[in-house]
């Protein structure tokens, strides 16, 4: 990709902030040429990937090199785009949302500095991916367990930062963090919670120090850049207790949250189980010319024979019981009876205890597997997660899973959705899966994406986590007193960031010098 | 002023112990280039495992993408003999399919050569190894 500067910054000025860039980390780390530019695009996108170009990018290895890059960005106003590991797939990978930005990419900041077993945590920086400390704790015999998304390629840090989450009863991973490390977007440093002390016996421990607490603050924003972030681990538990069935019919989501909501919220569930149409466990086997080459959406004849042939229901829940063993037997009888007052279907039951082989244990083991779905249209797969989130009852999943699949129908996508059911609400996740090269069906998609952001704050359903897209959308669906939240932002983003150097445009936050850019 | 006396080149044995001599010296030159290029089959092989054994190994999603494309027999990478360096390097920086680029931050051209040395190596430097794509740890 040619080089698309960033908006006030004159090619000179660009050149000497490479060179300046090139002064602190060396020549090696500053990375512009066009074959460059395009290892950082969004690979996966659905047509738009020519909206987010970045113009170079950087790859510090220390927390000094990263307050001196901050600082020459001010000095030259070139704006940053902070990745962890750049593996943000399907919300825009490295690829910064306005085009011209620099990726301040952080992977080679990897170290994993501390792992406490006795209270339950480690402090890690951006570039240690799920596999990094995994491997550590296995290979060091750690008795404490992470909560691994479906795609582990990624960061910790950086998963945790976008509020991805895992399956475990840690499962929230923006919820674990506790006390993080942050370079300002003057290049300043400070440390959150209790690490604001500077000999502070309790960083990792408890989140919240004295006075305001900041730790959220610089999740989903641009306020500053994590260099360091404490994480809670969950201790191995005696056992698990995995209970995995299938519903046949499509409404059948319905008395399932109805049922099992009430029991996440006492804790009889500690984990988050998913609900997922089946077509997520086809997509991830098979392609769908094997079933259909019509064009549209997937007809439901079609969808039903596949069931039938793989033995699936429409639905599968898989969750899972963490804890002592008669715990986990006493709380599986009451989800089993739950069940019962619903369904005649087999639960299948998978049982570990400690010292069984890892895998079958539900402590989730790093993969990449989930990124199968994206070969189901063939050719260059590419897809895009629609996800907002819901009261965890019948009334709401049943209103929007009916909603979004007609729309899926009409705009012509193959539906592909799950419930994901925490305490309180649940996030629907709705996949949309494409050829890249079907320039019909990627204009599709967006369509789609537009629609049903529109559709869902209608019902008052927002996003937990969007692709770099649709972040001024979302972001302008939270309008109580015309969009106070957004003034509120942006009046922290201009004091904190006066040059707008800082990702400029994440989550719809604009610095004041930037705001024509907004979509 | 002294001159130094001439001395005739021995005889044939001489000659043949000389060119025995040359011989040996090669060898060692190639023994040490073996031990070289040996070491650095191996540096590839590990960094192969840490970089692309996300995907590659046994089970993984590129070895299941490529068994659907190319056949089980040509889905590990690890035991492809029809691989050239360019290619590798190629298909890594831009990507192919579903797997994305990878960017020289990540995977700096000094560490893709090993990659790439290692996956192209010659037949005698490939073992049995019937454990290829399954040992390690990504």
């Amino acid at each position: 990709m040619k080089l698309v500067l960033p908006p006030r910054v004159n090619e000179k000025s660009f050149q000497k902030a490479l060179d300046a860039f090139a002064g602190v980390v060396g020549k090696q780390w500053v990375l512009a040429t066009d074959e460059d530019r395009d290892t950082f695009m969004d690979y996966y996108a659905a047509g738009d990937a020519d909206q987010h170009v970045p113009s170079a990018a950087i790859g510090p290895q220390s927390v000094e090199e990263v307050q001196a890059l901050v600082r020459i960005a001010n000095e030259y106003k070139v704006p940053l785009w902070p990745i962890s590991r750049g593996k943000n797939l399907g919300y825009g990978a490295a690829a910064p949302c306005m085009s011209g930005t620099v990726v301040l990419d952080l992977g080679r900041m990897n170290r994993i500095l501390d792992v406490n077993e006795r209270f339950g945590y480690c402090l890690i920086e951006p570039g240690v991916g799920f596999f990094d400390l995994f491997n550590y704790l296995q290979q060091d015999k750690i008795r404490l367990w992470m909560s691994i998304p479906a795609n582990a390629w990624g960061s910790v840090v950086g998963n945790a930062l976008e509020r991805g989450y895992g399956y475990t009863p840690y499962g929230e991973n923006t919820r674990n963090i506790c006390g993080m490390e942050i370079v300002l977007p003057n290049g300043d440093l400070v440390r959150t919670g209790n690490g604001a002390m500077a000999n502070s016996a309790s960083w990792h421990l408890f989140k919240y120090g004295f006075g305001p607490s900041w730790d959220q603050l610089f999740c989903q924003s641009n306020f500053g850049i994590c260099t360091k972030m404490g994480m809670w681990l969950m201790p191995e538990p005696e056992a698990t207790l995995g209970l995995n069935i299938q519903l046949p019919n499509p409404d059948d989501v319905g008395w399932a949250v109805d049922e099992l909501a009430p029991l996440r919220m006492r804790g009889v569930i500690e984990q988050s189980p998913s609900i997922g149409n089946s077509l997520r466990f086809v997509a991830s086997r098979t392609q769908r010319s094997e079933w259909y080459t019509g064009d549209g959406a997937l007809p439901d004849d079609v969808l039903m024979d596949i069931l039938r042939k793989n033995n699936l229901g429409w639905w599968t829940i898989n969750l899972r019981l963490y804890g002592y063993d008669e715990v986990n037997e006493a709380h599986a009888r009451i989800v089993k009876e739950a069940f019962a007052r619903h369904t005649k279907q087999e639960i299948e039951v998978v049982k570990w205890r400690c010292g069984d082989p890892i895998e079958n244990s539900g402590a989730g083991v790093p993969a990449t597997n989930a990124l199968q779905i994206i070969n189901w249209r063939g050719g260059r797969g590419g897809h895009l997660g629609f996800s907002p989130v819901l009261p965890a009852s019948s009334e709401h999943v049943l209103r929007q899973f009916h909603s979004t699949k007609k729309r899926y129908e009409e705009i012509g996508v193959d539906y592909y959705g799950s419930f994901t059911l925490f305490e309180r609400y649940t996030t629907n996740v709705n996949m949309m899966v494409y050829d890249r090269d079907d320039t019909a069906l990627t204009a599709r998609v967006r369509a789609l994406f537009k629609v049903l952001v529109a559709d869902a704050a209608k019902q008052g359903y927002s996003e937990y986590r969007t692709h770099l897209s649709y972040m001024d959308d979302v972001a302008l669906t939270f309008d109580f007193n015309s969009h106070a939240l957004l003034r509120l932002n942006e009046t922290l983003k201009d004091a904190l960031d006066p040059n707008g150097i800082l990702a400029p445009g994440k989550q719809g936050i604009w610095p004041r010098a930037l705001r024509t850019e907004r979509a | 002023m002294s001159e130094k006396p001439y001395v005739p080149l021995p005889g044939c044995i001489t000659r043949l112990a000389l060119a025995a001599a040359v011989i040996v010296s090669l060898a060692g030159v190639a023994a040490r280039a073996g031990e070289d290029s040996a070491q650095k089959i191996e540096e590839g092989k590990k960094l192969f495992h840490a970089r692309c054994g996300y995907c590659h190994l046994v089970g993984g999603t590129g070895t299941i993408m490529l068994a659907r494309r190319l056949g089980k027999d040509r889905s590990l990478l690890e035991e492809r003999t029809d691989l050239n360096a360019d290619y590798i390097k190629k298909i890594t920086r831009v990507g192919i399919n579903g797997m994305p680029p990878h960017n020289r931050i990540e995977l700096p051209d000094s560490e893709l050569d090993s990659i790439a040395i290692y996956l192209t190596r010659p037949a005698s430097a490939r073992t049995t190894d019937a454990d290829a794509g399954k040992g390690g740890t990504p």
